[in-house]
């Protein structure tokens, strides 16, 4: 009973401590500049179909969702302000974090295990090189990096799905449906996702490398780090959802006390 | 694919006999990925009532609204999304790296060598279990979330439980329920139909498992949130 408590504040420590370690050496700007730039490259190229396709049926189903709840009470032409808030603040953020926990998440941690299983960090290291500076920083940074251009192409796609469900299902034109926009989508909202979503791709960075670099054993227990990656990083992202939703509304509060 | 799906089809029948793994896979799908789904699922929910009061504080000033939208909004889209992404990543990926395994090791020639078709052995089994406890999970799941949503309401906007379930009696109707258990089978088929296909075409090596376990990941994610499109806009044309 007692280890099993133990082993899960180890779980949650552990990762905690890592990505310190990796932060600390990121602010000494000791790393490799030239591989960060080449993953932040890569990132952003692979997952971008992916994401955009993700971001387009996300903004298509909300607006779906909300021509049925709003059809009722007339109010179709505040269609396009509230879908669009609500993708931007909310679902956008969180669905985008799920997709890219499935592909560069799990694509990470693979990645990493198997160098590490092939003893390639020892290599490394044999080269007088450190392997946390040479190949488990850039991923983590080209995580962070890449995920914020994700956002934006998702959240682009999701305004270019919702508007058109609009038109071919509501029956909203696109003028109107962009018109609404500007008054419900405020900054605060827009800022609220970003943080959000550098929560989510802080979260990932973290877990992926970390699963993938302490990985030991052989191929088995690649797959197991893989979907051990895939499952703890989707449950961070819930409950980081819910944290940062709560703690904003807290921060919001306070500056409208001192306004 | 077609000729995958047809032979999944063909299998069917035969495998209801083979219980055990049936009950194996229920056992790995539903029962221990419980706690971990039912706890996401309730937070989503939370977060779900939180934004939907930031939005009605926008548009009409006033919470009262909050209880209909938000149970609606969980019922039709999040219970079932949800749950079938977080399933993806477990039970999906598991099963991908799995198939590829037994794959790459070769333990599928060696079935078929044994006169056992392994669309029945693998496939078929792990098709009828999928759909079974999704449905169940997704049940369950729009039920705890529900009353997560009650709870965060009387407690933060102080929406009284009784005023709750009077509002949202008013705005759910039963076919909501039933419409979100229909999505469950849907994603809860896509799901091992997917991770086996790809893990039936793995390449040999530990790189080509890993991979082919993020390609089936990816696919499956993609193509529920494509489904739950298309069956949001065939539902909605009954209401």
């Amino acid at each position: 009973m007692i280890t099993s408590i133990l082993s899960f504040f180890d779980n949650i420590g552990r990762p905690i401590l890592f990505a310190l370690h990796l932060m600390r050496l990121t602010l000494k700007l000791s790393f490799s500049r030239n591989e960060t730039f080449q993953q932040i490259y890569k990132i952003t190229i692979n997952s971008l179909p992916t994401t955009v396709m993700a971001g387009f049926f996300v903004g298509a189903i909300m607006t779906i969702q909300f021509t049925l709840q709003m059809r009722d009470f007339g109010a179709l032409s505040y269609l396009g302000g509230l879908a669009t808030s609500g993708t931007f603040r909310e679902v956008g953020p969180l669905l985008i974090g799920f997709m890219l926990c499935g592909k560069v998440g799990a694509f990470t941690a693979s990645e990493l295990g198997t160098m590490k299983i092939t003893e390639q960090f020892d290599a490394i290291r044999c080269l007088g090189a450190d392997p946390l500076k040479e190949i488990v920083i850039p991923r983590f940074i080209g995580i962070i990096v890449s995920s914020f251009f994700l956002l934006v192409g998702g959240l682009v796609a999701s305004v270019a799905g919702g508007m058109l469900l609009g038109i071919l299902y509501a029956g909203v034109s696109a003028d109107e449906y962009l018109r609404h926009i500007p008054r419900f989508l405020l900054g605060i909202s827009i800022l609220s996702g970003f943080i959000k979503s550098l929560t989510f791709a802080i979260l990932l960075a973290t877990i992926c490398t970390f699963k993938g670099y302490h990985v030991n054993g052989g191929a088995k227990e690649v797959g197991q780090a893989v979907v051990s990656t895939a499952v703890a990083s989707m449950v961070a992202i819930v409950l980081f959802d819910w944290l940062t939703s709560f703690s904003l509304e807290v921060v919001i509060q306070i500056f409208q006390g001192f306004t | 694919m077609i000729h995958f799906l047809n032979q999944t089809r063909l299998a069917l029948p035969q495998t209801l006999r083979r219980k055990k793994i049936i009950f194996e896979q229920i056992d790995f799908i539903a029962v221990q990925s419980a706690p971990i789904i039912l706890i996401s699922v309730a937070f989503a929910a939370v977060v779900t009532v939180l934004e939907s009061s930031f939005h009605m504080k926008l548009v009409i000033q006033s919470d009262s609204m909050v209880p209909g939208f938000s149970s609606l909004l969980i019922l039709r889209e999040l219970g079932a999304i949800v749950t079938a992404l977080l399933l993806t990543s477990r039970v999906g990926a598991g099963m991908a790296s799995e198939v590829a395994g037994q794959k790459v090791s070769e333990q599928i020639d060696a079935l078929r060598l044994l006169g056992i078709n392994p669309f029945e052995f693998i496939v078929a089994p792990r098709l009828v279990a999928s759909v079974i406890s999704t449905i169940v999970l997704v049940a369950i799941a729009n039920v705890v979330s529900l009353y997560m949503s009650m709870i965060v309401s009387s407690q933060i906007l102080s929406i009284h439980p009784e005023l709750f379930w009077q509002m949202m009696n008013r705005f759910v109707e039963f076919k909501d329920y039933g419409f979100s258990l229909i999505k469950a089978a849907a994603f809860g088929a896509l799901i091992p139909i997917i991770s086996c296909y790809f893990g039936f075409q793995s390449e040999s090596g530990a790189e080509g498992v890993g991979r082919t376990t993020t390609k089936s990941v990816v696919v499956t994610s993609i193509l529920i949130i494509v489904f739950d499109f298309v069956l949001s806009y065939i539902f909605s044309y009954f209401y």
